[in-house]
C-alpha cells in the first residue's frame, strides 16, 4: 500500500494548477480581445457576405475548409493515444491521456464552428437537420463530428469521476458553488468495487467505441474531397491518408500542450523527459506512415501525369504551390523525422519546436489539399476576374481562421484550469500497482 | 419572343459545308417555281412602314440602312445594300426565296417571321426603288377557307396521304402543283417530316412517314399539313393521328440513386448510416446508463 | 370561403370573376386553382381593359375595375412555385444540343441568360470559353451551361435537398434551401455553378418578388446560382433565354422523348438523335459517366475562323501541364 504522505503529494502536486493566478488572467485577457477582434472580422462577413474573402467560384473552398481539416484532423489524437495505446496496454500514455482528450474535444467541438464560418447561410444551418440527405457527405460529416464531440466529452468524463470527487474534497480555495458542481459531477463516487467496475468498464466501452467514430470523422471529412471528381481530389486513399496526417499533427499538439502544461504547471515529476520520448517516438512512427502515404499520394499519379493530374502536379512540384509544397514536405515531415530519430532531440525543448514546426506544417498541407485542385478545374477558367482564378486568403479571412484556434486555447487552458489535468486517481492506482 | 437581334456581324451558315470562296452574291441558284413568286400583299407606304420595323430588328445589324451603303463589312461576303443594282435585279420571288432558306452567314427566316412579314420586307426594299413595279400575286386569301385537306394513313408503306381540293361553287377543284409540306407538332415548335412536295393533277401528295417517330403515350401525334398555292394562298390544316410510336418513358427521378432525394436514397445506404447511428447512439445509451449505476450504487451500499 | 367549393367546376366568366372578388377579400386557402396566379398588369389604370390568364391557361380581357386582384400571402405564392418548380413536367427530358461549329463568341447567350437572371457580369449561368485540348488542335468557342446530368454529382453532395434533379432531367437550385456550403461547386466538373458572394446585381429592385425556383430571381446573397434550362420559358413551350438569343444558330433545345430539338435562331425543329448522328455529336467527359443532357457537335467546318487575339487565352488553361 502506497503511503498516504505521497498520495497526498500526489493529489496536491495535480490539483496545484486548478487556481487562478495572475498569469492565467493575462493570458486569458489576451485571448479574449484577440477573440473579440477576430469576431468582429466575422460580423463583416455575416454582413456583407462571403464577398469579404478571397473565395470566388472556381476556388470556392479556401482557407476556411482547409482550417476545418486541420482542426478534425488535430482532434483525432484523443482516439490514438487514449484508445489505441491504452487498450493496447501502453501504461507510459496513461498520463498524456486526459491531455489528448483536451485537445480532442477542444479541436472537434471548434470544427463544427470552423465550417460554420464557411456558410453562405450560417442563419440556414437547421435546414440540415430538417431537410438533411443521408446520401451527402456533409450530413455524415455532421453526424460523425458531433458524435466524436459527445464520446470524447464522455471520454474525458468518465474516468474523471474519480478526480472530481478529489477536487471536491481536497480543494480549500474554491467557491461554493464550483465545489457543489464538483460533487454533482462525481455522481457519488465513493471508490466502492461495484463502482470501479461501472467505471472501468465504460472507459473500455468508450475506448473502443471512439475507434471507429474517430477514423469515421477524419475518413467522411477526407470524402468530402475524394466524393468529387477533381484531380488531386479523386484518390482512393484520401481516408487512411487524411487518418495518418491527423496523427501526425495532434501528436505534435500534444507534445506541444504537454510542453506548457508541464512548464506552466509545474508537473515535471509527472510529464517526463520519458514521456517526451515516447511522444517522439510516437511522432516518427506516424510521421513515417504518413510519408509513406504521400509516396503514395504522389508518385502513384506522377508516374502516369494524366491530363489533369500533370496540370495539379506541376504545379504543386515546381509551379504557383511549389515552395509551400516542398517547405511542407522538408519542414513538416522530413526533418522532423531524421531529427527525431536522434535521442538528443526528443528532449523537452527540442520537442517543442519541432512539435511546432510539424504542427504549422500539417496546417498548410491542409491548405495544399484543398486550394491548389480548385485552382486548376477541368475546364478553363476565363471570363472572370482575376480573383476568381488565384486564391489569396483576405485578412478577414486570416482573422475569422484564427479565431477556432483561440477558441481551442481558451478551452484547454479554462478545462486546465477546473479539472486536474494529469489523472490523480489513475496515477494513484498505476503506483499502487508498482508496490 | 421570336425576335431575333443581329447586332452582331458575325452570322454563320446552316450548312457549314458551302465555301465561302464560291459565293458571288448574284449565284443564288433559286429554282424556277420559286422565282415566280409574288407577294398577295400589295407594297405601298403602309407595308413598307411595317416593313422597316421588321427590317430593323431582324436585318439591319448586318446589311445596315439602306441606301447608305453601311452594311458590315468586315463579313465575307459582304452583305450587299439592299438598294444595290444587283439586288435590284433580283425578282419577288428570289428575294422571298433568300429569306425562306438563307445561305452561308445568313440565317433562314421561314420559321422564324410570318410570310407576310417576309413580304413587307421586300416592300421595305422596294421602297427603295422608284422604278419597280409589283406584280401581285394571283392569289385571293379570301380562298383560303374553301380549301379542304384530306389526309389519310397508309400503315403498309407508311405513308401520309394528302389530297387538297377547293370547294369552289361550280364544284370541286383540285389543287394541282400546290407546294406542300407534312409537320408534327413538338414541344417548341413545328418539325418537317419528309421534303416539300408539290401536289400532281388529282391534287394529291403523299409524304414517306417516318416509322420511329415518337407519339404521346399512345402513340398519337398533331400533324399540320401546309398548302401553299398560288391562287388559294396558305393553308394550314391540323389533326391528330394514332400512327406514331406510344412513347412513355419513365420519369428520370423514378429511380432509386444517389443523387436522388432522401426518400429515394440507395437502401443500403440509408441502412448502413442508420446502423452506424443507431449503434453508437445505443452504445452511448448504455454508458449513461452505467453512470447512472454508478451514482446510485453508493447510495445502495450507504443505505 | 365554402362558396368556393360548392360552385360547379364550369363558371361563367361573370361568376369567375366574382369569385376573384370574394376570395380576394378574404382567405385563399382551398382555392389552389388561384394561387397558380393571375397576371394583371398594373401598369393600367382604371376603366381599361386588361387581359388576365387564368389558372388553366385561359386568357380573358375583362374590365379592369371589374377584377379584383387574389390578395395572397407571400408564403402561399412561394408554395405554389416551389412545388411546381420541384416536379417538373411530366413526360418530358429537355435536352441541349451547341453546335461549336457555328459559334463565334458573339455571346448574346451570355448577356441574355445574365439580365434574365440578375446575376452580376462575372456570373456566368452560360460562359463561351476560348478552348484549345491539345498543342495542335485548333481553338474554338465552347458554351458551356450547366451540363444538366442525368447522374449529376452536384446533387448527389448537397445535404439539404436545395439544388435536386427533376424528372424532366433539369437540375434546379432552390436558393430559399441553400445553405451556401458550395459542396455542390466542389463537385462539379464543369465549373457550372456561381455562388452569391455578396449582395445580388438587383437585390432592391426584387426585395418584394415572390421566389421562382425556376427563374432563381431573386437571387439571394450567400446562396448557389445556376443555369436552369429556363425552366421558367420551358414550362411555356419557349426556347431557353440562351438559345433564343444566340444570333448564329448555336443552339437546339428541345425533348429527347419527341426525338426533337428546335433552333433558337431559325426555329427549324429538327430530328435530335440524327443531328447526332450526322454531325457527331458527343459529351464532355463522358469518362466521368454525369450523363450529361447537353450535347455538343464539333466545331468542324467553321466558316469564320477562330480570332488570333482569343489564342494566347484558349492555349493558357494546357500550358500548365
Amino acid at each position: 500500500m502506497l503511503e498516504q504522505s505521497k498520495i497526498d503529494k500526489i493529489t496536491s502536486d495535480l490539483l496545484g494548477s486548478i487556481r487562478l493566478n495572475k498569469s492565467f488572467m493575462i493570458w486569458m485577457g489576451f485571448l479574449g480581445v484577440s477573440l473579440f477582434v477576430c469576431l468582429g472580422a466575422y460580423v463583416k462577413q455575416l454582413t456583407d457576405g462571403l464577398v469579404v474573402t478571397g473565395l470566388g467560384d472556381y476556388v470556392s473552398w479556401g482557407m476556411y475548409l482547409s482550417n476545418f481539416v486541420f482542426f478534425v484532423a488535430t482532434s483525432l489524437i484523443g482516439m490514438l493515444i487514449s484508445a489505441i495505446l491504452g487498450l493496447s496496454g501502453a501504461k507510459w500514455a496513461a498520463p498524456l491521456a486526459r491531455i489528448a482528450e483536451i485537445i480532442a474535444l477542444a479541436f472537434a467541438a471548434v470544427a463544427g464552428l470552423v465550417i460554420v464560418s464557411d456558410m453562405g447561410r450560417p442563419d440556414r444551418l437547421l435546414n440540415v437537420f430538417i431537410h438533411g440527405r443521408v446520401q451527402s457527405p456533409i450530413v455524415w460529416d455532421i453526424t460523425v463530428v458531433t458524435g466524436y464531440v459527445l464520446i470524447s466529452a464522455l471520454f474525458l468524463y468518465i474516468p474523471l469521476i474519480p478526480d472530481l470527487k478529489i477536487c471536491s474534497e481536497k480543494l480549500d480555495k474554491i467557491p461554493p458553488f464550483q465545489r457543489k458542481i464538483y460533487k454533482i459531477l462525481s455522481l457519488n463516487w465513493n471508490g466502492t468495487l461495484e463502482q470501479e467496475k461501472l467505471l472501468k468498464q465504460s472507459t473500455r466501452m468508450l475506448a473502443i467505441l471512439i475507434i471507429p467514430v474517430a477514423m469515421a470523422i477524419h475518413t467522411v471529412t477526407s470524402w468530402l474531397f475524394a466524393s468529387t471528381p477533381r484531380a488531386g481530389w479523386d484518390s482512393t486513399i484520401m481516408g487512411p491518408y487524411f487518418v495518418t496526417g491527423a496523427f501526425v499533427s495532434g501528436s505534435a499538439a500534444v507534445i506541444i500542450a504537454m510542453y506548457f502544461y508541464r512548464k506552466n504547471y509545474k508537473l515535471q515529476d509527472y510529464i517526463t523527459d520519458f514521456h517526451f520520448d515516447k511522444m517522439g517516438k510516437l511522432l516518427v512512427l506516424v510521421s513515417l506512415i504518413y510519408l509513406y502515404f504521400n509516396l503514395n499520394e504522389y508518385m502513384v499519379p506522377g508516374y502516369k501525369m494524366k491530363k489533369f493530374d500533370a496540370i495539379h502536379l506541376n504545379n504543386l512540384f515546381i509551379g504557383g504551390h511549389a515552395v509551400m509544397f516542398w517547405m511542407v514536405q522538408i519542414f513538416g515531415l522530413i526533418i522532423p523525422i531524421i531529427l527525431l530519430l536522434f535521442k538528443k532531440m526528443r528532449k523537452p525543448l527540442p520537442m517543442l519546436l519541432i512539435g511546432i514546426a510539424v504542427l504549422i506544417g500539417a496546417w498548410f498541407k491542409r491548405y495544399i489539399i484543398v486550394i491548389p485542385t480548385m485552382e486548376h478545374p477541368f475546364l478553363p477558367i476565363q471570363n472572370v476576374p482575376l480573383h476568381f482564378k488565384v486564391y489569396t486568403p483576405t485578412g478577414i479571412e486570416i482573422l475569422v481562421s484564427i479565431a477556432p484556434l483561440i477558441l481551442v486555447l481558451i478551452i484547454i487552458t479554462l478545462l486546465s484550469k477546473v479539472i486536474p489535468i494529469i489523472p490523480i486517481h489513475e496515477t494513484i492506482e498505476q503506483l499502487e500497482e508498482k508496490h | 419572343m421570336y425576335r431575333i437581334k443581329f447586332k452582331i456581324a458575325i452570322i454563320l451558315g446552316f450548312t457549314g459545308l458551302i465555301n465561302f470562296q464560291s459565293f458571288a452574291q448574284n449565284n443564288w441558284d433559286v429554282p424556277a417555281d420559286k422565282k415566280s413568286k409574288n407577294s398577295n400583299i400589295e407594297f405601298n407606304s403602309g407595308t413598307a412602314k411595317e416593313g422597316e420595323g421588321i427590317y430593323n430588328t431582324n436585318c439591319k445589324s448586318c446589311h445596315g440602312d439602306i441606301g447608305k451603303n453601311n452594311s458590315l463589312q468586315s463579313l465575307k461576303p459582304v452583305p450587299p445594300d439592299l438598294s444595290s443594282a444587283q439586288s435590284k435585279a433580283l425578282l419577288d420571288g428570289e428575294l422571298f426565296h433568300i429569306l425562306n432558306v438563307g445561305r452561308g452567314l445568313m440565317p433562314s427566316f421561314k420559321e422564324v417571321l410570318p410570310e407576310s412579314d417576309r413580304w413587307k420586307v421586300i416592300a421595305y426594299m422596294r421602297s427603295y426603288d422608284k422604278d419597280y413595279v409589283q406584280i401581285i400575286s394571283k392569289t385571293d386569301p379570301a380562298k383560303a377557307n374553301l380549301v379542304k385537306i384530306k389526309m389519310v394513313f397508309d400503315s403498309i408503306n407508311s405513308k401520309l396521304n394528302v389530297e387538297v381540293v377547293a370547294n369552289e361553287k361550280a364544284g370541286i377543284v383540285k389543287l394541282k402543283n400546290a407546294e406542300i409540306a407534312l409537320f408534327v407538332t413538338r414541344h417548341f415548335g413545328k418539325m418537317q417530316l419528309d421534303k416539300t412536295l408539290r401536289t400532281d393533277n388529282n391534287g394529291n401528295a403523299s409524304f414517306d412517314f417516318p416509322k420511329d417517330l415518337p407519339g404521346d403515350k399512345v402513340g398519337n401525334v398533331e400533324l399540320i399539313v401546309r398548302v401553299n398555292d398560288e391562287i388559294y394562298g396558305e393553308i394550314e390544316s391540323i389533326s391528330k393521328f394514332k400512327i406514331a410510336v406510344p412513347t412513355d418513358k419513365p420519369s428520370l427521378t423514378e429511380k432509386r440513386a444517389m443523387w436522388n432525394v432522401l426518400a429515394k436514397a440507395p437502401i443500403w445506404l440509408i441502412l448502413l448510416y442508420l446502423s452506424g447511428v443507431l449503434l453508437a447512439t445505443g452504445v452511448i445509451l448504455y454508458i449513461i446508463y452505467n453512470l447512472y449505476k454508478l451514482s446510485k450504487s453508493n447510495n445502495n451500499l450507504k443505505n | 370561403m365554402s362558396e368556393q367549393e360548392e360552385k360547379p367546376k364550369k363558371k361563367t366568366r361573370r361568376e369567375f370573376l366574382q369569385q376573384l372578388g370574394i376570395v380576394g377579400i378574404g382567405s385563399v386557402l382551398g382555392s389552389s386553382a388561384i394561387l397558380a396566379g393571375i397576371n394583371y398588369d398594373k401598369k393600367k389604370t382604371e376603366g381599361q381593359r386588361i387581359r388576365i390568364l387564368t389558372a388553366e391557361n385561359e386568357l380573358l380581357e375583362i374590365e379592369k375595375s371589374d377584377a379584383t386582384p387574389v390578395v395572397k400571402t407571400k408564403y402561399e405564392n412561394l408554395t405554389y412555385l416551389q412545388k411546381q418548380g420541384r416536379d417538373g413536367i411530366e413526360g418530358k427530358r429537355f435536352v441541349m444540343v451547341i453546335d461549336l461549329s457555328k459559334c463565334q463568341n458573339a455571346r448574346k447567350c451570355m448577356s441574355a441568360c445574365q439580365n434574365a437572371h440578375h446575376l452580376r457580369p462575372e456570373q456566368h449561368h452560360i460562359n463561351v470559353l476560348k478552348m484549345e485540348e491539345t498543342e495542335n488542335t485548333p481553338p474554338f468557342y465552347m458554351p458551356k451551361p450547366c451540363q444538366h446530368c442525368d447522374n449529376p454529382p452536384c446533387v448527389s453532395v448537397c445535404p439539404v435537398d436545395a439544388t435536386f434533379k427533376r424528372q424532366d432531367g433539369i437540375v434546379l437550385i432552390d436558393n430559399e434551401r441553400c445553405i451556401g456550403c458550395r459542396f455542390c461547386i466542389a463537385a462539379c466538373p464543369y465549373s457550372a455553378r456561381v455562388f452569391n458572394w455578396a449582395e445580388p446585381l438587383h437585390a432592391q429592385e426584387d426585395a418584394d418578388k415572390t421566389y421562382d425556383v425556376e427563374l432563381n430571381v431573386p437571387q439571394k446573397k450567400g446562396t448557389i446560382s445556376k443555369c436552369l434550362f429556363s425552366a421558367d420559358q420551358v414550362r411555356l413551350g419557349k426556347l431557353p433565354y440562351c438559345v433564343s438569343a444566340c444570333p448564329n444558330g448555336v443552339y437546339y433545345f428541345g425533348d429527347e422523348n419527341e426525338d426533337a430539338v428546335t433552333n433558337g435562331t431559325t426555329k427549324e425543329t429538327v430530328r435530335f438523335r440524327k443531328l447526332l448522328a450526322d454531325n457527331g455529336g458527343y459529351t464532355l467527359m463522358p469518362e466521368l459517366g454525369t450523363k450529361p443532357r447537353v450535347y455538343y457537335l464539333p466545331p468542324k467546318g467553321k466558316e469564320v475562323p477562330f480570332q488570333e487575339k482569343d489564342r494566347d487565352e484558349a492555349a493558357e488553361h494546357l500550358s500548365h501541364s
